[in-house]
């Protein structure tokens, strides 16, 4: 544990104790929280549990139905992530399950979580599955199905660009947005000249860059997470490639301008979450966040702090109960959300729509608005 | 397109180039000690985080990073010699491999522990200037890891040739009783190599991390299964060898993603792995010999008497296991039924690793191809579940049986590497064959388990269902294992040679144990894809072939009742440890390598 | 009648070392032939080639009149030859019973019918099931593997479920030759089966030999210890350096120049125990 974390696990405590001293009267609601703290996948595991006590500092003290969530580790493994979906269906304090991170851990566990009708609640899961999984997935996750648009929009319309090359991530969340971004750049009248698949933990793109070069694109378009998108950005620039970047919105994160250093200025990214942002949920958040942790907040911060806002704004509005959870993300209205402004879920998609963009570029080591 | 091809010829001499240096740690080692080190990418990950820290903390200039990672490495690799090698002197021939495995386990997790798994940023510290070749440009540091590269080869070389502990290592790598009679000391002599090939693993890591400007804690399983496929391709144990089979590794992969796309790099480095075992196993550079000779009898598993567990103890314990639904603890049911499908699993790998003597590293490829085939049956064909689960395990047995089929004349640790490999090819399959499997995406909402009508979704009936499925499994490999099967699957497994002359052939009877192993992991991975409901290529990935493997050796090779045992407590044990939260599998490495150290046998003894 | 063996020209090298050079030789039914030479003369290289674990560069070898060179070794056990292994190369893990079984797989029929491509599941099938017929097979070779144990008097016999790996080292030797004998060859190929045994049994092997001889099966002996090959062998061959050279009478061989050089040439040849005179 990092000198970081443990301290904020002691402000946690503290916090929570002092909450319960101040509301004698609060009743104390239990959701699970199902995801990696071990693994390859750790590092999403300990940003969700920055996030959620971060939202619940914030809104426990004053809230009648004060949260508390059981984390346990599932390493984003499909067999703990059923186990661990046993130990919450039958736990019956739990009133509402979060996570998992990946979408096959999250989705082995759905027909646990559906026969229990207890809410399986995906906030990372934007495999578009997912939620297919019964009336009791649930998910704010970005959709890629408006975001692919939106990036497409820029690269066509921002930037005036015509012919794509677009690298993404292999994976299910990569295909999807690879498959939805090229059907939204041909309707926008762009052509995709080149796509290539990369497996995650891949360090070396300098041949993939060989072939996206040779399919001479206008611009290079990265469907990947920060840390990946940086190992490339870095080797375009090494071989020289002069076309412009765009990037999806899980490029966005500080990191991705600790990892890629100079490499990265010039970089076109859309973003749901931007800390400099005037709107007053974001300015709330970041500046929590930052006095908190003393570093940047990212994306992955948000979701997992706007769904434990959610989860309180739920079992103080309609009940702390199961069947009162499920209600009430069909009813709920309004939620204040940084990464949607106000959240309300679609009944039939049990999807979240209405994320607003925002259009960014690294500048001099830094995200600025693009204009 | 000319110059295009130059730049994939480069690229692929840059990344080769990488590989090389670990490749040739591992080479060492396996010259020397006669073992695959499975721990090596995890020494390469404390070398980048050494460096990281030393350059971070102490602001270090280049030399005094290098210096404090090779110090740091080289320590650690005295360790890895010290509890994976030395102790298990004399016990079976694949516990240090086992060995490297739990190290690994324990080096990746203490290491994500201390660091946390974020990705860091290594500063740069080799000045940053490039020349451009063909359309890209090749910088310092590509000179310096060439130069290291080549260094060492060269330095070992001369240290081999024209030493005294060089020589002493040669001649334990030519024969390390011999050598011990012969007053050498092999220990010192391991100790050494561990230290020299550590250190190297480690200096590679952390110029990789400068080289990508980035670090992380899951980079080491690629690390070690790339330096393995180099080190075959170069020939076991050859260290110049190593180096070229880097290069040519870097050339393959290039070359892939030239002809077929990014997506196919992998599979191309490992069709060339698995056409290197069957053609020439020793390795390019090898003249061509036979296989080196295999151990004399009975040391390829740990000589022991199993434990026989009276009939009725067994029985009682069935029935007892049919009861625990009333109980009415569902999670622990969850548990259960887990355990029964990773014991099915495990029935199968210690059949063909215990009793054969395949000790297979891609076993949980079967249960993906027993998963995806009863997916797409109930999906596609429309199947009902009831159907598509046996007729998973028949797929399963035959595809299974074809695939590892060209790895039947091979022995001991090339097996391992060539299952390895097999397995990672299905998953790459899998990932790339959109059409059939839907590729990334995974196959989503199989349907729940269901038996004539009777809906099985539940964890009471996914535990009963398991636990009538895995006790006909069992009862029917006894069987087996009675018959005149038995003895000639363990003939062949303590020697080959001699079951042959005796009209036993190896592929027929391999192929048999693959046969009905596959069926019965077939069943698991169907039974898991429709618990699950979702599946993808990663759901049945490496580490739950490792996972199986451990298993088997805890219950003890070939022993079905000891297979159960330890699926049963593998499955239990990290969920009894959840308390202990981010150390969990940190105390089961530690568990798995005292195992491995005092009771190699298994709990329940080889068969 | 065919001869039961026929070697004709053969040759076999590793690297640059010849191993077997010229080899010939007939064996014809019921006789014993020992093959005598000093240590790394290619006396196993040439039991090698002939059993099918090694090719042989060049040459022919022949057996119960098939053209049989280059042949699997499995395929060679199916037509009833066997062998032991100067080392000894038992099964350690298997107990004694199973070790002498596996030497009768090529016998089994019921459990292994003769079926193309569908035999090996059919195996697995009868093996699962076993039927009456299999069930039968199994008794009686197991009746046959306990009787051949018996041969070696009370040295096997109450170790019947002892893995081999427990053994004492004479007794591993008996038991690979009990494992030849229940594979009921018809052609027993024997590499020093008295080495490291002490004197005592040196004679109890030399009369199970000598027994073996007296059924009539054929044999081709290869042995150190010249006393034992002056007994029992019809005829020997005197190897040296890959080449045979010289052939005969056990007297004649004896006495044999060439012999008498080719054994003072190796002096440091432990294995000639018997000064030759
Ligand atoms: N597999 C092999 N590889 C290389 N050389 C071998 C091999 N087998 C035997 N030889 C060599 O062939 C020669 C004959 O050996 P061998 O047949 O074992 O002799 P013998 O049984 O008469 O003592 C020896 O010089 C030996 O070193
Ligand atoms: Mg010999």
């Amino acid at each position: 544990m990092t000198p970081l974390r443990r301290r904020s696990l002691l402000a946690g405590l503290v916090a929570g104790a002092a909450a319960t001293r101040r509301a004698a009267a609060a009743e104390t609601i239990h959701v699970g929280v199902s995801g990696p703290l071990t693994g390859p996948n750790a590092q999403y595991g300990a940003q969700w549990k920055d996030a959620f006590d971060l939202a619940l500092a914030e809104v426990n003290p004053a809230a009648q139905r004060q949260i508390q969530y059981v984390f346990e580790d599932s390493q984003s493994d499909p067999r703990q992530s059923v186990a661990i979906a046993q130990k919450f269906v039958n736990d019956q304090r739990i009133v509402m399950e979060l996570g998992d991170f990946s979408s096959p851990a999250s989705m082995a566990a759905s027909p646990i979580y559906q026969r229990a009708k207890l809410v399986q609640f995906g906030f990372t899961n934007s495999h578009p599955d997912f939620t297919k999984g019964g009336d009791y997935m649930w998910s704010n996750s970005i959709s890629q199905a408006e975001e692919q648009p939106q990036l497409a929009d820029f690269a066509i319309a921002g930037l005036g660009k015509r012919r794509l090359g677009v690298i993404h991530l292999n994976t299910d969340w990569g295909v999807t947005s690879k498959n939805l971004f090229a059907a939204a750049a041909k309707e926008k009248g762009a052509e995709v000249a080149a796509a290539e698949g990369f497996l995650p933990g891949e360090r070396d793109f300098r041949s993939t860059l060989v072939r996206i070069r040779d399919s001479n694109p206008d611009c290079i378009v990265l469907l990947a997470y920060y840390a990946d998108a940086a190992t490339i950005v870095r080797q375009i620039r090494t071989l020289g490639l002069p076309q412009a970047i765009v990037a999806v919105s899980s490029v966005y994160s500080p990191k991705l301008l600790e990892l890629g250093g100079d490499a990265v200025n010039g970089v076109h990214v859309i973003t749901t979450f931007f800390p400099d942002e005037p709107r007053a949920e974001v300015q709330r958040f970041v500046a929590a966040f930052r006095a908190k942790y003393n570093r940047e907040p990212d994306t992955f911060n948000a979701t997992a702090y706007d769904t434990m806002i959610l989860a309180s704004t739920l079992v103080n509005q309609f009940g702390a109960t199961r069947a009162a959870v499920r209600e009430g993300l069909a009813k709920v209205r309004g939620v204040p959300s940084v990464v949607f402004g106000s959240m309300q879920f679609d009944p039939n998609t049990r999807r979240v729509e209405g994320a607003r963009y925002k259009r960014l570029v690294v500048k001099d080591g830094r995200f600025t608005l693009w204009s | 397109m000319g110059g295009a091809w130059f730049d994939y010829t480069v690229n692929g001499f840059v990344i080769g180039n990488i590989y090389a240096l670990l490749a040739v740690g591992l080479a060492l080692i396996y010259g020397v000690a006669n073992l695959v080190n499975f721990a090596h990418g995890s020494v390469y990950v404390v070398g980048a985080y050494v460096g990281w820290a030393a350059i971070t903390y102490l602001d270090t200039p280049l030399p005094v990073t290098l210096l404090c990672v090779v110090a740091v490495s080289a320590l650690v690799g005295v360790g890895i010699e010290r509890i994976g090698l030395r102790p298990l002197h004399g016990s079976s021939r694949i516990a240090p491999l086992l060995a490297t495995i739990g190290i690994a386990l324990v080096l990746d997790q203490v290491v994500q522990l201390v660091f946390t798994p974020d990705p860091r940023a290594v500063p740069m510290q080799v000045p940053e200037w490039r020349v451009a070749v063909g359309g890209g440009t090749i910088g310092a540091l590509d000179l310096l890891i060439a130069g290291i590269g080549l260094t060492s080869a060269v330095v070992l070389y001369g240290f081999l040739r024209f030493t005294k502990l060089g020589w002493a290592v040669r001649a334990t790598a030519q024969d390390s009783d011999a050598a011990q009679q012969m007053g050498v000391d092999v220990n010192r002599v391991n100790m050494a190599v561990f230290a020299i090939a550590s250190a190297l693993s480690g200096v590679s890591g952390v110029l990789v991390g400068m080289y990508y400007n980035q670090i992380s804690t899951a980079m080491s399983f690629e690390a070690t299964l790339k330096g393995i496929v180099a080190l075959i391709i170069g020939g076991l144990g050859n260290v110049p060898g190593a180096i070229a089979g880097s290069l040519i590794l870097g050339l393959t992969e290039s070359y892939g993603i030239a002809l077929f796309g990014t997506s196919y790099r992998n599979l191309f480095a490992f069709v060339l792995l698995i056409a290197m075992l069957v053609w020439r196993p020793n390795g390019l550079f090898a003249a061509r010999r036979a296989l080196p000779p295999e151990p004399m009898t009975g040391t390829f598993i740990a000589r022991s008497r199993p434990v026989v567990v009276p009939r009725w103890a067994v029985a009682a314990l069935v029935v007892a296991a049919a009861l625990l639904p009333l109980l009415g603890q569902p999670y622990l049911l969850q548990i259960g039924a887990n355990s029964l499908m990773y014991a099915m699993l495990a029935l199968s790998l210690t059949l063909v690793a215990g009793t054969v003597g395949q000790v297979s590293l891609g076993h949980a490829a079967l249960l993906a191809i027993g998963g995806y085939a009863s997916g797409l049956l109930a999906m596609d064909a429309g199947w009902p579940v009831a159907l598509s689960i046996p007729a998973a395990g028949l797929v399963t047995a035959a595809l299974g049986t074809l695939l590892v089929f060209p790895a039947f004349r091979l022995t001991g640790h090339y097996v391992s590497i060539a299952t390895l490999g097999i397995g990672e090819i299905v998953s790459l399959v899998i990932l790339n064959w959109t059409g059939l499997t839907r590729g990334a995406i995974g196959l989503g909402g199989i349907p729940p388990l269901e038996v004539f009508g009777f809906d099985l979704g539940s964890v009471e009936g996914t535990y009963w269902l398991c636990l009538a499925v895995l006790v006909l499994l069992a009862l029917l490999q006894l069987r087996l294992l009675r018959s005149h099967l038995g003895r000639t699957w363990r003939a062949i497994r303590d020697d080959p040679v001699a079951a042959r002359s005796y009209g036993v052939s190896g592929d027929r009877y391999k192929a048999l144990a693959f046969g009905f192993g596959g069926f019965a992991a077939g069943i698991s991975g169907a039974i898991t894809a429709h618990v699950y409901s979702y599946i993808n290529h990663e759901t049945f990935g490496a580490s739950i072939s490792i996972l199986a493997l451990t298993m088997v050796i805890l219950g003890g090779l070939g022993n079905v009742a000891g297979a159960v045992l330890g699926a049963t407590l593998l499955i239990a044990l990290p969920e009894a440890f959840r308390f202990l939260a981010e150390y969990r599998i940190l105390i089961y490495g530690i568990v798995l390598l005292l195992l491995i150290r005092f009771r190699p046998q298994g709990l329940m003894g080889t068969v | 009648m065919a001869p039961v063996l026929e070697v004709r020209g053969l040759r076999k090298r590793f690297g640059g070392v010849t191993a077997v050079e010229d080899a010939a030789l007939d064996l014809r039914e019921g006789e014993l032939l020992s093959i005598i030479g000093p240590n790394g003369a290619g006396k196993t290289t040439l039991f090698n080639l002939v059993s099918g674990l090694d090719r042989p560069d060049t040459g022919s070898v022949r057996l119960f009149g098939q053209d049989v060179t280059g042949a699997a070794p499995e395929r060679l056990a199916g037509l009833g030859l066997a062998r032991t292994f100067q080392h000894g190369r038992v099964f350690g893990n298997l107990s004694v019973l199973d070790n002498v079984l596996v030497g009768a797989h090529a016998r089994l029929r019921a459990v292994r019918p003769a079926v193309p491509v569908l035999g090996p599941l059919l195996e697995l099938a009868l093996a699962a099931i076993r039927p009456g017929g299999v069930r039968a097979e199994e008794a009686a070779l197991r009746e046959d593997a306990i009787r051949i144990i018996s041969l070696f008097g009370e040295r096997l016999t109450p170790r019947l479920d002892h893995p081999a790996f427990s053994l004492s080292y004479a007794n591993r030797r008996r038991v690979e030759i009990g494992r030849a004998l229940a594979l009921h060859p018809r052609l027993l190929l024997l590499d020093e089966p008295t080495a490291g045994m002490n004197e005592t049994e040196t004679a109890e092997m030399q009369e199970v030999v000598a027994g073996l001889k007296r059924s009539g099966l054929t044999i081709l002996l290869i042995e150190h210890k010249l006393e034992m090959v002056m007994r029992l062998s019809d005829r020997v061959i005197v190897m040296d350096n890959g080449r045979r050279i010289a052939e005969g009478l056990p007297q004649a061989v004896r006495h044999d120049p060439a012999v008498i050089e080719a054994y003072l040439g190796h002096r440091e040849a432990g294995a000639a125990r018997e000064p030759v005179p």
